[in-house]
């Protein structure tokens, strides 16, 4: 080979040499689910989470705020197939580097005083030092008593030695307590009774770091049974005693060592949990959905797992109302999408329906209206989306 | 896409001899190219896999025109990397745009300015004014790496360069061009794949200033300073940056020298990241050898499953699982020949780089876990193919024009011009 022919050579194997990865096969489609609408959310990041109630869907959508619309209540004459927007709110940044980073939210029934007055909102700010060491960001509390005109009256803020912020949020609407998933802080019982206005900080009833500092990125809460139930990317799930908001540990925790947690839903004496991959803990690829059987005390004991391919989260997950059916959504992958598995075994959940996504689907959450159910999921940037399915015959 | 087709027809035509420059009242063209067919081996890999690829690297044809007695230049460079390099080059520790220890394609269209360079000239004062605007880079920093010896871009391209945006673009300077001062406004988004435009909409959300000294013959000191709006979310929904740089850089005869720090500083100070390099160059006939030390922070992101050497664009929100820092020690040696009449420069090198790789506080990200060791290799042999491209430092529309046959950093050729 003389020294003219090498840059031909060189020309010749950049051609030749580029392989890509094989993808193994997406996993089959189902035509039970029919997609009814895509409501495009402007990209401000865009669509973080949804809240469905009585024909109500709040729309957290970041740096645009909360976007409240009509699918089915009739305030506006909006239906799954079309919905109707009834008005939004920007809430405060509060001083949060990002700006309002509206990720999630909470509509409180009481049904002490039959108001429907507070949605609690998740201000979801940048992670300090990297995602699994620190947050930052809020609660916001929203009077939405008239949907058209919802205002900011209340926030909580958790004070303490090193920056923490708050994620996903659950009720215990009876005793007018809300719990957050706070991140590198644990987990956050709040007093919500009676009116709220302004500072909140008084009303923390407690706060536990679950795994311990450095041992905690608390994702998200379920109360199910009498205990409280808190899934942590670091230290897996844990049972909690949740007497009135004092909390303490029960069971469970640093049961998955393997990979990063994420989502968690409890029912009929299981719970699921998803799994975070997008940096992987270890070597396994894909990412897992995981079955934890409750025993006697309510203490979660691993009982079988389901990977999926070609995706790195599951990043949301739910169980509808009537135990038949685990959704989960899926993101950053080709298997991106919208999955839904039986539960006639619960403990061993089987294949129902995929729906392809391939932007992936931050989060899902089912919606119950006129007798229908439907799947609300949140399509990622670039283009994102509120998108809504049919799912009745798949759940019913 | 369209530019590009003109240039490639261009320089397909129009033999390099005949393109002419001249500082003079006539208007004048010149065209210029390079590429480099290059072979890296790394392990830099995730997963603790090591791989090799051939790529052709920076692949670019330049046009320089002067027009109104050099009252009005233009500077224009066209880039396939998007069709050579579409899945990057493999660079250990190189990241942004959405890859990891791939080097980036840049943009189509990677400049096309258009400068006033002595918008006072008629008035015969001892200042200069320059005007310039178009796609290109923002007064920032230090030179593009495509233009210095080493093949294989630094880690810390995005914390010491701020390129193919849409810029508008004064500068002022002395006489003798012994001071410079320049400002720039421009949008704040890079680009997310080759063939994207800047988002026009976002003009002036962000700007940058440049205070360059030159008090002797090839010794140039800068400081710079940039705001940076949402730099990487092209909507603009993003964290904001603030950037500094400082640098010196000498280059007299056969020798090269370049020192620089940098540091960018992201969501209202949450995000720190340094970097520090050192590299130089000494042509010794048609030898060249050269070395390069840095130590850079850079951020990592969350990846993408299906290919861990990317991540997720556009951003979900909070994205980043932590800071690592790489100090690596480069080395390379070239051989330079003209061939073709001398209208090319053909000049086979051999560069290696060794790589450590640590953690900077906390985070999910471990890069013994990532890449099953903290210590990595890369070796390169690459020919770079060189067709006139001297004189051209990019990002410096607004001094006086490049003296003919200034050439690359350490670099051998001829240039192709004539008057």
């Amino acid at each position: 080979m003389t020294r003219r022919q090498m840059p031909f050579l060189f020309l010749l194997a950049g051609v030749a040499c580029h392989k890509d990865a094989v993808a193994p096969p997406p996993p089959p489609t189902c035509s039970q689910t029919s997609l009814l609408d895509t409501v495009p959310i402007a990209p401000n990041y865009g669509i973080h989470d949804m809240f469905v109630r009585d024909g109500i869907a709040f729309v957290f959508a970041w740096n645009s705020g909360v976007l409240i619309y009509d699918v089915g209540n009739g305030v506006k004459g909006g239906l799954p197939l079309c919905p109707v927007l009834i008005s939004s709110l920007v809430t405060s940044a509060s001083g949060i580097s990002g700006g309002p980073a509206v990720h999630n939210g909470w509509w409180f029934w009481n049904p002490n005083t039959n108001e429907k007055k507070y949605l609690f909102i998740g201000q979801e700010g940048p992670a300090i030092g990297g995602i699994g060491v620190g947050s930052a960001g809020l609660i916001h509390v929203v009077d939405v008593s008239d949907l058209s005109n919802p205002h900011e009256v209340a926030y909580f803020h958790k004070a303490g030695t090193d920056s923490t912020g708050t994620h996903n949020f659950w009720m215990d609407e009876q005793k007018q307590i809300l719990y957050a998933a706070y991140y590198n802080g644990g987990v956050v019982a709040l007093d919500v009774s009676a009116t709220l206005s302004g500072d909140l900080s008084s009303r923390l009833i407690d706060s536990l770091r679950i795994g311990g500092k450095g041992n905690t990125y608390t994702w998200g809460v379920h109360l199910y049974n009498g205990s409280l139930y808190a899934i942590d990317m670091l230290s897996g799930l844990w049972q909690l005693n949740a007497n009135s908001g004092a909390l303490s540990i029960a069971g469970g925790g640093n049961n998955e060592s393997a990979r990063y947690s994420s989502d968690c839903w409890v029912f009929g004496g299981y719970a699921y949990s998803g799994t975070w991959d997008w940096i992987r803990r270890t070597s396994q690829s894909g990412a897992m959905l995981k079955v934890w059987q409750l025993g006697g005390t309510g203490a979660p004991a691993p009982v079988d797992s389901i990977i999926t391919p070609s995706i790195s989260a599951v990043s949301d997950v739910e169980v509808s109302s009537n135990g038949k059916v685990v959704m989960f959504s899926a993101e950053g992958g080709t298997n991106s999408g919208l999955y839904f598995y039986s539960l006639t075994n619960p403990a061993h959940p089987t294949f129902l329906a995929y729906y392809p996504v391939s932007a992936g689907l931050h989060t899902a959450t089912f919606g119950y209206i006129n007798g229908n159910v439907y799947a609300f999921a949140a399509r990622n940037p670039g283009s994102p989306a509120l998108m809504i399915w049919d799912v009745t015959s798949l759940v019913q | 896409m369209r530019l590009t087709l003109v240039a490639a027809l261009c320089a397909a035509t129009v033999p390099a001899g005949v393109c002419a420059q001249s500082g003079s009242s006539p208007p004048w063209i010149r065209l210029a190219g390079e590429a480099i067919p290059v072979l890296t081996g790394t392990n830099a890999v995730p997963g603790g896999a090591a791989t090799a690829e051939a790529r052709l690297v920076q692949p670019v044809l330049m046009v320089q025109a002067g027009a109104l007695a050099d009252r009005v230049r233009l500077d224009a460079m066209a880039d396939l990397e998007g069709w050579t390099i579409p899945n990057g080059e493999l660079t250990a520790g190189a990241y942004g745009e959405g890859f990891y220890d791939r080097r980036h394609p840049h943009t189509y269209v990677h400049e096309l300015m258009v400068t006033l360079p002595d918008v006072l000239r008629d008035l015969g004062g001892p200042a200069g004014l320059a005007l310039a605007a178009g796609k290109g880079f923002a007064p920032f920093g230090t030179d593009d790496p495509m233009g210095r010896p080493p093949m294989l871009y630094p880690v810390n391209h995005h914390l010491s360069q701020l390129l193919e945006r849409a810029v508008a673009v004064a500068a002022l300077r002395t006489a003798r061009d012994h001071v410079t001062i320049e400002g720039g406004l421009f949008n704040g988004d890079e680009p997310e794949y080759p063939s994207e435009w800047p988002n026009w909409t976002r003009f002036g959300d962000s700007w940058s200033v440049r205070l360059t000294v030159a008090p002797a013959a090839g010794l140039e000191w800068q400081g710079s300073r940039a705001h940076v709006h949402s730099p990487e979310h092209r909507p603009g929904a993003g964290t904001d940056a603030e950037k500094w740089s400082t640098s010196l850089r000498w280059e007299r005869g056969p020798r090269y020298g370049l020192l620089e720090w940098a540091q960018t500083s992201e969501a209202g100070g949450l995000y720190v990241f340094h970097t520090l390099l050192a590299e130089g160059a000494w042509r010794i006939g048609r030898h060249r050898p050269y070395l390069r030390l840095e130590r850079t922070e850079r951020p990592e992101e969350q990846r993408v499953s299906d290919d861990e050497f990317r991540s997720a664009r556009p951003h979900l929100d909070n994205s980043i699982v932590g800071a690592t820092r790489w100090s690596i020690g480069t080395i390379g040696y070239g051989y330079g020949a003209p061939v073709a009449a001398g209208r090319l420069t053909v000049q086979p090198t051999i560069e290696a780089a060794i790589a450590r790789v640590a953690r900077v506080g906390g985070g999910l990200f471990d890069p013994a876990v990532f890449y099953g060791r903290r210590t990595l290799y890369s070796i390169s042999f690459g020919v770079r193919i060189d067709w006139g491209m001297a004189g051209h430092r990019m990002g410096h529309y607004a001094g006086a024009p490049m003296p003919p046959g200034m050439a690359m950093p350490g670099m051998e050729h001829q240039v192709s011009e004539a008057r």
